[in-house]
């Protein structure tokens, strides 16, 4: 899977004097900013940028904002910072343009320093167990950690996993974010 | 971050093994049960018209003691991993067992006796199991957003479950009062919503999430779901309304209602597979395509039953393909396949290397169980068209030949569960034991 090459898109300029609407003091405190970022969101006239600054790539936000007519693009500024342009402009095609890529279910998978990342959260049952076991069985044998962002633990998924030699190696769990480290064997 | 409430964390929604295996256990043994009995009674099955009797307990041992038990088993575990919410206490499921599980005993000894006390025991016990069953799958069905294929089909099985709870509490109280006017339009129109409303639904449901799953495809569009249920609902309402009132033409009318949603189903599982991830179909396939393909067939002899087509024993070669030829056909499947897939769940729950699903199953057990279990749906259905006592026997025979080795099977995946979980005792800490981020 080719992650990269990927350039950010023109109209990121035109965030650059939006100050950022910081999520992560009220995820840290365990209150959910959706409803907040939402009425943010229909405050935006059309051409217009909002700016989010979450601590992982909010994946489930960027689809219910697209369904408004938002494409977004996101990167990761530090370790549990990431940055995530919003611009209202219909969103057609907008995953074609974002930073990663989208699977046939919807999921959003990129890269970072640690390996291939996959986002499956709010994505109904089968959706994350497909959008996962397509993303391993298309990788090459140098490809040995995925990380998937989850929102419950997938049972279903760790027989599959043990059938393909993969295992689920360790579970952090934050608020609004399980991540679960996937390891190929042997 | 997310649309919608989230859903309680990543708290696990993995029940205790015991809970699911207690309702397949007892479903493996009362297949037996169903099938020993049938052989028994053989001789009464091709003119059976209703009644207490050896084939009544048969019929409900399938109905009640695998159909339900396993569906049941099943739901408590799937549900609330497919809807994302909560089941209920677990001392809840247990009671459900506790309930149905002695209730579908006494109530099958009653019937097969005419044994009154057991007879009605039984039944208020299997009514009340089902019912704490069902209150347990609607408290996690309320307010799902979504997963209409999913969710429509489980409500109108539990509105099913209620009317033909309520009706067989009715039947059997008949048996003893006399209090019904028609005895068998009651229980034809209890059978129908039994067969296609409480299972079939659950059976349309499950398969939505379960077929998309095991083959690694599209999940069946809601719309679709929503589509579906409601035809099938229609045909219920129809079909019991004409066989109440004896009215040949509103069956008819309903079972076509039921042939377009078997149908648009059918179209929307074919769809599914088209775009599958695995390739090859797995063995549990062999009896799920050609269970389904009994459904039809099962409708269209309802429908010439009920326009009095003078087709010798027609009503139980009706019932016969319903439970038999459909549902037990698609239950079993089903059943030999989650069996492992939760074993195999749970040994990763439990820590260590997850057992490996074709490590868990035995085939051959499996093998036998799907040729002998065709041979008997065709022998014995050929018995009831031809009258002969002597087919229903052999057919009979080869289904309790296949029960034993679907037992076989339970019994060996037991056998291989407990040397993984013995052989992983000794490794390391499990996995799903999440650690919480201190990021700030």
């Amino acid at each position: 899977m080719d992650l990269h090459g990927k350039e950010s898109p023109v109209w990121l300029v035109a965030g650059q004097d939006v100050a950022p609407f910081d999520v992560r003091p009220l995820i840290a405190a365990g209150t959910d900013p959706f409803s907040e970022l939402m009425a943010k969101a229909e405050s935006v006239a059309s051409g217009e940028v909002l700016v989010v600054d979450a601590p992982f790539n909010p994946s489930p936000l960027r689809r219910a904002l697209a369904a408004r007519g938002f494409s977004s693009w996101g990167r990761q500024l530090a370790e549990g910072h990431w940055r995530i342009h919003f611009r209202r402009d219909g969103a057609n095609g907008w995953q074609d343009g974002a930073e990663f890529q989208a699977t046939p279910e919807d999921a959003a998978v990129w890269r970072e320093a640690d390996g291939l990342h996959i986002d499956v959260r709010r994505l109904d049952a089968p959706r994350p167990m497909l959008a996962i076991l397509r993303l391993i069985d298309g990788l090459g044998p140098a490809e040995r950690v995925v990380t998937v962002h989850h929102e419950r633990m997938p049972h279903f998924l760790l027989p599959e996993l043990a059938e393909r030699n993969w295992r689920l190696a360790h579970c952090v769990e934050s608020t609004f974010d399980l991540r679960l480290r996937l390891e190929r064997e042997g | 971050m997310f649309p919608g409430a989230f859903p309680a964390g990543a708290q696990d929604r993995l029940l205790p093994a015991s809970i699911p295996y207690r309702f397949f256990g007892t479903a493996v043994v009362l297949h037996l049960a169903a099938w020993a009995v049938l052989l028994a009674a053989a001789g009464e099955v091709p003119g059976f018209a209703g009644g207490l009797g050896p084939v009544l307990a048969a019929l409900h041992l399938v109905t009640l003691g695998v159909l339900a038990m396993t569906a049941l088993g099943a739901a408590f575990q799937l549900l609330p991993v497919a809807t994302s919410r909560a089941l209920g206490p677990d001392w809840a499921c247990r009671l459900s067992w506790w309930l149905l599980a002695p209730g579908v005993v006494a109530l099958a000894i009653g019937m097969g006796t005419g044994w009154m006390t057991a007879l009605e025991g039984g039944a208020v016990l299997a009514a009340a199991g089902l019912v704490v069953g069902g209150s347990l799958m609607a408290r996690t069905l309320a307010g799902v957003p979504g997963l209409a294929a999913i969710t429509r089909p489980t409500w109108l099985a539990l509105a099913a479950l209620l009317v033909l709870a309520g009706l067989g509490l009715l039947l059997v109280w008949d048996f003893a009062a006399g209090l019904l006017p028609d005895h068998v339009r009651v229980a034809a129109v209890h059978g129908l919503v039994a067969g296609y409303g409480f299972m079939g639904s659950l059976a349309l449901g499950f398969s939505t999430v379960l077929v998309p799953m095991f083959v690694l495809g599209q999940p069946v569009p809601d719309a679709i779901g929503r589509r579906c249920a409601a035809l099938v609902a229609a045909g219920l309402v129809l079909a019991a309304a004409g066989a109440l009132a004896g009215l040949g033409w509103l069956v008819v009318l309903g079972g076509t209602a039921g042939l377009a949603a078997a149908a648009m189903h059918a179209i929307a599982l074919a769809k599914v597979f088209k775009g599958r991830m695995r390739k090859r179909l797995e063995p549990f396939f062999r009896l799920l395509l050609p269970g389904w393909a009994v459904l039809p067939v099962s409708i269209l002899a309802g429908m010439a039953l009920a326009l009095g087509v003078p087709v010798a024993r027609l009503a139980p070669l009706w019932g016969f393909l319903m439970v038999f030829g459909w549902l037990l056909t698609v239950v079993t499947g089903i059943l030999q396949r989650i069996m492992p897939f939760l074993a195999s769940m749970h040994t990763a729950a439990a820590g260590g290397k997850p057992a490996l699903l074709s490590g868990l199953t035995a085939r051959r057990p499996l093998d036998l169980h799907a040729g002998l279990h065709g041979l008997a749906i065709v022998l014995v259905a050929a018995g009831i068209l031809a009258g002969s006592p002597l087919l229903v026997r052999l057919g009979a025979a080869a289904g309790l030949a296949g029960a034993a080795a679907f037992a076989a099977f339970a019994i060996e995946l037991a056998r291989r569960y407990r040397a993984h979980r013995l052989s992983s005792l000794s490794s390391s800490s499990s996995p799903l034991a999440t650690t919480k981020d201190v990021r700030p």
